[in-house]
């Protein structure tokens, strides 16, 4: 007989880690195009959608250019570069100077000089001012307008590789590094001027310049964004529920979820609280709508802070609806994509996906046989072939079992069965609820409700460990590998001994990309 | 400019509303485009290319999640078969169709990374097994536009309809170029049109390419100083620059006359875009754009929803295992295939309503329509059916067989064997399938 094992796929990227550059993420151009050219029009919105890799968008393996992409760079840079100089004005005030005539040369110069610096995130060599200024020249003296001329020259590097890719080097890719971790965005003037000084090659200065850009609210939509991902608000946003079952689900509700979620992670990192209490707060941030889901009285604001009774089962993120129902199925929970979920996300933990060919289907409930979750899972557990890998999952998610698919506290699990007659309608009935769970592998972690479950995790060296491991894959945009221990180690260490502060972290990593490049 | 728009886009509409009629709308009337020799369009009488021969056209078509076979796989083989449930729209089209079942998908089998829709869809459009992030290798359609693409203004088109927003690259593209790097498919009407008919001035055609020049110095720039994988990732966005820039510089002469079409009415109607995604391919595999296009009705684990069937509780790989067994489950799918089949159907009208030298379009066309698996509720990969249309001096057709073989077989024999690409070999391809090609 055939023993079967699940190990869970920890060195995903075993290979020694390549460093590669990096494309703007569609975020990171959106924001960019923004601080740029002052265009809030989110162009990135409607570009061919990004691959989430190793949990994130931000990956570089994932970063090719696809030619929908390109052509989508490139109607982007056409429709901004039209609306900078709409009407022949120069209304983004890109111009550093009024051109004497068609064909100023001393006035084009001044103006590819500038604006490529700030597209380019570094100064521009001779070879590429003279490209851009004959370009300005070229298609002025065509169209009769100095500003035709400049608005090709912005169309023309907005889908440079330049602009997109971040190939930066030295000072100025150390400074494209913290404002793009940090900031989601470009770098400002003064870290421009901190790149051009040669400050960045110093760590305290580094660290200065981390600290500031952290007090400036572009950090917080950088940090937003990375909860997005983190957190798969895509995928709270795009689940779908019974409509029979649950009526009250719309996009509005799932809208309001992430927000909980996203304002919690908020409170805790700028409030400088203990980031573990994501996993085991006793209150939340929410709306009339999920007050009235989780059976709270409404907050006196929309999204104002409401504490759960002493008695709630809730506690942190396991208790919000975004997770409770972005991992159930439209219909009903699903323990084993909750567990992977809690592994995944909060363990950095891979389970490997089922053999090719399983029958993933679960037995029907039916009036002879209703049974709950847990019983059908069984299946899972007694079968040697699926039990090697979900015993993983399983026995996480059975502690959910008293929050339905969309995140509602039940007593008893409701089924519906199919009579044995098919045209009868379905019959409705209340199941006990077993929620006793545990995480294999982690010792004495039973639990039985998602605010138990936040303690044990929070507690867990395995889970701290996995906050410090997301954030470096999200900073450097890549896997981690094994000659990658002692950076995660050292951001482990600065995480405990600041009493788990995220934005410690995001100090401490920020340093770690932009260390070393300076010089200059 | 604003109100020519408007008026543009109520004429496209009130030209979408006519299904199965000419599209008139903002695009040019085909006539003009074609010569009576249907030889015509960025071919000028005595010009280069103007007495070529008519070229043979591909197209890879393709909806996600698999079929109920009892609904869709005709019982009898051989031309006595009778239309099933799913397949009743292709009803006037027997003859120009060719129904398969019965073939394989091996390597959707072998053992790796990913759910079993990943690794139906890599082995489907590649033959090779899902590397985790994509495709292992290029498409078949790629394949093919290696060889047939390298004259036209449009190496290959990726068309898309349902814009679907979950899933991963695996599941969202059919085309792909090579190992992971994905081609994604043009789901937004008014931007394919805008590429293939877009109104454009002659001074926007000259900035673009003082435009685009400046961008390629950039990449000049960037050759010697970058590592290994990042240079193939420059060298594919140069690459994609460079297509871009052959599209512009290959602007067919009468491009002007095409006005723009907006994008009215509701987004997520998806028979409707299908349709006019059905007629701007239509545009561009007559017009020479093109010789090869993908067309993706919905995405590999399809999670539409589908309204107009008036099945709104739940989205379509949902109801493949929801009581995917039962007859009520099955009879959901067989309205959902039936659907896509009739998306299919619309393209072969489209394409055979256009004369094109002495026969039509879909003559000179092959069509090959795929599922990523059989029966969906178990994912099954082998026993799948398709459908081969078109090209039928060539094709055999209006029969069904239960071919023997694997999607690889299947795609060397349409390459080779009908549309004489000369494709060299496919990971899967080992034998023809005979019974598809006339003697």
């Amino acid at each position: 007989m055939t023993k079967l094992i699940c190990s869970l796929l920890l060195a995903l990227g075993a290979n020694a880690a390549e460093e590669s550059v990096r494309r703007l993420t569609h975020s990171q151009y959106n924001n960019t195009v923004r601080d740029l050219l002052g265009d809030h029009t989110r162009p990135a919105d409607h570009f061919p959608p990004e691959d989430f890799l190793h949990g994130f968008k931000n990956q570089s393996r994932s970063q090719e250019i696809s030619p929908v992409l390109a052509e989508a760079y490139n109607t982007a840079a056409e429709r901004l570069a039209r609306s900078a100089f709409g009407g022949g004005e120069d209304r983004a005030g890109l111009l550093p100077c009024k051109p004497a005539k068609v064909a100023d040369r001393a006035c084009a110069s001044a103006f590819v000089r500038g604006f490529g610096m700030k597209a380019f995130r570094r100064p521009l060599t001779d070879a590429e001012t003279q490209r851009y200024v004959a370009l300005v020249l070229k298609e002025a003296a065509r169209g009769g307008r100095f500003v035709r001329g400049a608005q090709l020259a912005v169309e023309a590097i907005l889908q440079s590789p330049k602009f997109l890719f971040r190939v930066e080097n030295g000072a100025y890719e150390a400074a494209s590094d913290l404002s793009y971790f940090l900031w989601d965005t470009m770098p400002d003037r003064e870290l421009f001027g901190a790149a051009d000084s040669g400050e960045l090659s110093s760590e305290a200065k580094i660290q200065a310049q981390a600290a500031r850009l952290l007090d400036d609210p572009r950090a917080r939509q950088a940090l937003d964004e990375y909860v997005s991902q983190w957190l798969r608000f895509d995928q709270v946003l795009n689940t779908v529920k019974d409509r029979n079952l649950f009526p009250q689900f719309n996009i509005q509700l799932a809208a309001a979820m992430t927000e909980e979620s996203r304002r919690l992670v908020a409170d805790l990192v700028w409030g400088g609280k203990d980031f573990l209490d994501f996993f085991r707060a006793d209150y939340a941030f929410i709306n009339s709508d999920l007050a009235t889901l989780y059976g709270l009285p409404a907050p006196a604001t929309e999204f104002g802070m409401v504490r759960f009774p002493p008695d709630s089962e809730r506690g942190g993120v396991l208790g919000q609806a975004a997770f409770l129902a972005m991992t159930s199925k439209p219909g009903e929970t699903s323990p084993t994509a909750r567990g992977l979920f809690v592994r995944d996300q909060f363990l950095c933990q891979q389970v490997p996906d089922p053999p090719p060919g399983v029958n993933s289907t679960l037995p029907p409930v039916t009036v002879d046989k209703p049974s709950t979750n847990r019983q059908r899972l069984q299946e899972h557990l007694i079968n040697a072939a699926c039990a090697s890998c979900h015993v993983l999952m399983d026995p996480i998610g059975f502690g959910f079992e008293r929050f339905d698919a969309i995140g509602q506290y039940q007593k008893k699990q409701a089924v519906m069965v199919m009579p044995p007659d098919r045209k009868m309608r379905p019959i409705r009935l209340e199941l006990e609820i077993d929620p006793r769970a545990s995480i294999n592998g982690i010792p004495n972690s039973a639990f039985a409700s998602p605010k138990e479950l936040g303690r044990i995790l929070a507690d867990s060296p395995v889970c701290q460990e996995c906050m410090v491991k997301q954030l470096f894959r999200y900073a450097f945009g890549r896997h981690e590998t094994a000659e990658d221990r002692p950076a995660i180690e050292a951001g482990l260490g600065v995480f405990r001994k600041s009493g788990f502060r995220w934005k410690d972290l995001m100090v401490h990593y920020a340093g770690a990309l932009a260390m070393g490049k300076g010089g200059n | 400019m604003a109100t020519k728009n408007r008026s543009a886009r109520r004429n496209f509409l009130r030209g979408i509303g006519l299904a199965g009629g000419l599209v008139r709308i903002g695009l040019p009337p085909l006539e003009a485009v074609l010569n009576s020799a249907g030889t015509a369009y960025a071919a000028a009488p005595g010009s280069k290319g103007a007495d070529t021969p008519i070229p043979s056209r591909f197209v890879f078509w393709f909806n996600g999640n698999g079929v109920p076979e009892r609904y869709w796989i005709p019982a009898a083989t051989g031309p006595e078969y009778a239309m099933t449930p799913c397949l009743t729209p292709l009803t006037p089209f027997r003859d120009d169709v060719h129904v398969l079942s019965g073939l394989d998908n091996p390597a959707a089998r072998m053992p790796g990374p990913g759910n079993d829709h990943h690794r139906s869809m890599s082995g489907l459009v590649s033959g090779t097994s899902f590397t985790g992030r994509g495709a292992g290798a290029a498409s078949i359609d790629q394949l093919i536009a290696a060889r047939f693409g390298g004259d036209t203004r449009f190496r290959s088109l990726q068309i898309g309809v349902c814009q679907e927003s979950h899933g991963e690259s695996i599941q969202r593209n059919l085309s792909w170029a090579g190992y992971e790097r994905s081609l994604p498919p043009e789901l937004i009407p008014h931007n394919l049109f805008d590429r293939m008919f877009g109104t454009r001035e002659a001074t926007w055609i000259e900035g673009k390419k003082s435009v685009l020049d400046a961008v390629r110095d950039d990449f000049r720039d960037l050759q010697t100083t970058l590592g290994k994988n990042d240079k193939r990732r420059i060298d594919d966005h140069l690459a994609a620059v460079r297509d871009l820039e052959r599209s512009i510089a290959s602007l067919p002469p009468d491009y002007r006359k095409a006005s723009e079409p907006g994008l009215g009415g509701d987004v997520k109607d998806y028979p409707r875009i299908a349709k006019i995604q059905s007629d701007l391919l239509v545009h561009a595999l007559a017009s020479r754009q093109t010789r090869v296009a993908s067309y993706m009705l919905t995405k590999c684990q399809s999670l539409v929803r589908l309204p107009w069937l008036g099945y709104t509780t739940l989205r379509h790989h949902d109801y493949t295992h929801t009581n995917g067994d039962t007859p009520q489950g099955q009879r959901i799918m067989r309205d959902i295939c039936r659907w896509h089949v009739e998306e299919f159907a619309y393209l072969l009208a489209r394409l055979k309503s256009v004369p094109e030298g002495d026969g039509t379009l879909l003559d000179h066309t092959c069509l090959l329509y795929v599922h990523e698996h059989a029966e969906a509720n178990p994912h099954k990969n082998n026993g799948l059916p398709a459908i081969v249309a078109g090209y039928r001096k060539k094709l055999k057709t209006g029969t069904h067989t239960k071919a023997a073989g694997t999607l690889g077989d299947l795609y060397l024999t349409v390459a080779n064997g009908i549309l004489g690409a000369g494709i060299e070999s496919f990971p899967t391809g080992r034998k023809a399938v005979e019974e598809l090609v006339r003697a």
